[in-house]
């Protein structure tokens, strides 16, 4: 593997000039540029807060939903384009890929960091919403920010990987991760918070109170949860029954993050292991 | 050059054993490549791509896999400084080889030791991108091809003016590139190919390029490739190129090695087996 990284490094010119040829291709002939990016989360955050103020009473209890939906959103639009963008990225360089040498890898590396330069501009325009136009305040734990994006990174790293090798030889597996991420928006607290599935819910009392533990288990919601608690303030207690709104947990970010972890190493280490039949799928 | 019959005919896979028996002595220089009883099996499937569906079923009813030997022990060896021709039928394994060389493929057995830089001209422009314009996608390809920035920057003046010698060209070089002809587009992916300052070049057909004008300025640029010592492998069906620009002819027939010599005699000897197989046809 460290033979692999080496090859690697002497190709980083080509990893970054891959990343340019991303950002600069992928609104090359639009008008409005990279508020393509930030425009389809924002208009899904402003129909779920239609539908939670309007249709339920739900919304009305949190000092600005629309913040927490967005704080949630912004991680997994990152999460969701990275991926689906990955499951094509080898075949749309297959006619490179059969006629140069390089390594393959670089292939959805590139595509993971074009998302995280687009996951992280995102952020800019949340945090001139969030402390420019609603003058919250910057709370202590936002130092874990750095933290949550670097994990969140190879989270989404290792999964391209995986899902990018995958699908040159099972081309099903692009319909299979869009159909699970439709689902996964509903099963991540991006709508709700993680307390109401704690306390409110029979998950979170199933298995002795382990339904909760699985639950959090999974990094994203972790990170998800984590990127809430550490940007925004606490919502009105009548939002959860039953318990109270748990603090940011360091040993639920640290798990997420040994997760993310052993998730970029098994993606690579599977990527490395089928990359030379990527030409020969018959 | 003495005539070295690689193989006999009808006894194809043994012929890397001749070889084996014998290996000869290393050129002062070294070889630029070594290739050593190099086999390549690719696998067939006749009905259709690889789906999750297809999987599951050879899974459980274990279909033999059907596999095809393009390459059936190929040994070969190449001093620094030759132009090689690999001629032979559609179908024997020329560009299997170049690939297998230009590393994209892995042998299925077998070695292939390339000493020096390699420059891949199996297809030009492989990797341009018509969104992006000409500049960019020369920085783009010039990073596919191995080069790094700096070297492209010092470079790049040079790789415009190879490229786009009259100025009613040069003005297109920041559009993007789907404004541009395909000789266009082959100006600029041999000019950039060419400037990555090779070693070793590999070359699947495309010598040269574009225009009346511009196909002498690529051969010229070989040329002067073989006066600087470099080594070239090409692969070609034009007889007369052959003759005209390579020093030592390799011919390839079902995979392994007829023929391996003078330009002349192998030419001679190619040509002819394919007028008699041509009649032959015609006969029947």
């Amino acid at each position: 593997m460290l033979n692999e990284l080496k090859e690697l490094w002497r190709f980083r010119g080509l990893l970054w000039q891959l990343v340019r040829r991303d950002l600069k291709v992928r609104y090359k002939n639009s008008r409005l540029g990279f508020l393509w990016s930030i425009a389809p989360p924002l208009m899904q955050v402003a129909c779920i807060t239609f539908a939670f103020r309007y249709a339920t009473d739900f919304a009305a209890k949190f000092n600005n939903y629309s913040a927490f939906v967005l704080v949630a959103m912004i991680p997994w639009t990152y999460f969701q384009t990275a991926i689906l963008d990955s499951s094509q990225s080898i075949l749309l360089m297959y006619g490179v890929i059969k006629k140069v040498y390089l390594p393959r890898e670089i292939i959805p590396l590139s595509n993971a960091i074009s998302n995280f330069i687009h996951f992280l501009l995102s952020w800019l325009v949340f945090f001139v919403f969030l402390w420019g136009y609603l003058r919250a305040p910057i709370l202590p734990t936002v130092i874990w920010f750095p933290y949550l994006v670097l994990v969140q990174f190879m989270l989404v790293t290792g999964l391209s990987l995986l899902v990018s090798a995958l699908n040159v030889f099972y081309e099903d597996v692009k319909y299979i991760v869009s159909i699970l991420l439709g689902l996964f928006l509903f099963l991540l607290p991006i709508m709700y918070i993680v307390e109401q599935v704690i306390y409110t819910s029979n998950l979170g009392r199933w298995a002795g109170g382990w339904g909760a533990y699985i639950y959090m288990l999974n990094p994203l919601t972790a990170l998800i949860n984590g990127f809430r608690k550490a940007l925004l303030e606490p919502p009105h207690p009548d939002v959860i029954k039953g318990g109270e709104y748990l603090p940011l947990d360091p040993n639920s970010l640290l798990l997420s993050g040994v997760l993310s972890f052993c998730i970029l190493v098994f993606g690579y280490w599977y990527f490395n292991k089928r990359k030379w039949q990527f030409v020969e799928r018959p | 050059m003495a005539v070295r019959r690689a193989s006999l005919i009808g006894n194809d896979r043994n012929a890397g054993d001749l070889f084996m028996t014998a290996p000869p002595d290393a050129p002062p220089g070294g070889w630029a490549i070594e290739i050593e009883e190099l086999r390549k099996t690719f696998v067939l499937q006749h009905r259709q791509a690889g789906t999750l569906k297809r999987a599951v079923l050879n899974y459980f009813r274990r279909y033999p896999r059907e596999t095809r030997e393009v390459l059936r022990g190929v040994t070969l060896r190449i001093p620094h400084g030759e132009t090689i021709a690999l001629i032979g039928r559609n179908g024997s394994g020329k560009s299997t080889l170049l690939s297998l060389i230009a590393r994209v493929y892995k042998p299925t057995s077998g070695r292939v030791v390339v000493n020096g830089s390699v420059a891949p001209l199996l297809e030009l422009g492989a990797g341009f991108h018509p969104d992006l314009t000409g500049i960019e996608n020369i920085e783009l390809y010039g990073a596919i091809l191995g080069l790094t920035r700096k070297t492209l920057q010092e470079r790049f003046d040079s790789i415009v003016s190879f490229a786009f010698d009259r100025p009613d060209l040069l003005e297109k070089i920041d559009t993007p590139l789907r404004n541009y002809s395909e000789g266009m587009k082959m100006r600029l992916g041999f000019s950039v190919a060419i400037h990555t300052d090779p070693e070793i070049l590999i070359v699947d057909e495309v010598l040269a390029v574009g225009d009346e004008a511009f196909q002498h300025k690529c051969y010229r640029k070989i040329e002067e490739f073989q006066r600087e010592g470099r080594t070239i492998v090409f692969v070609s069906h034009d007889m007369h190129v052959v003759r005209q620009v390579a020093t030592r002819v390799v011919w390839l027939h079902n995979g392994s090695i007829r023929m391996d010599g003078s330009v002349e005699e192998v030419v001679n000897a190619y040509v002819n087996a394919a007028d008699s197989e041509a009649e032959e046809q015609q006969r029947a």
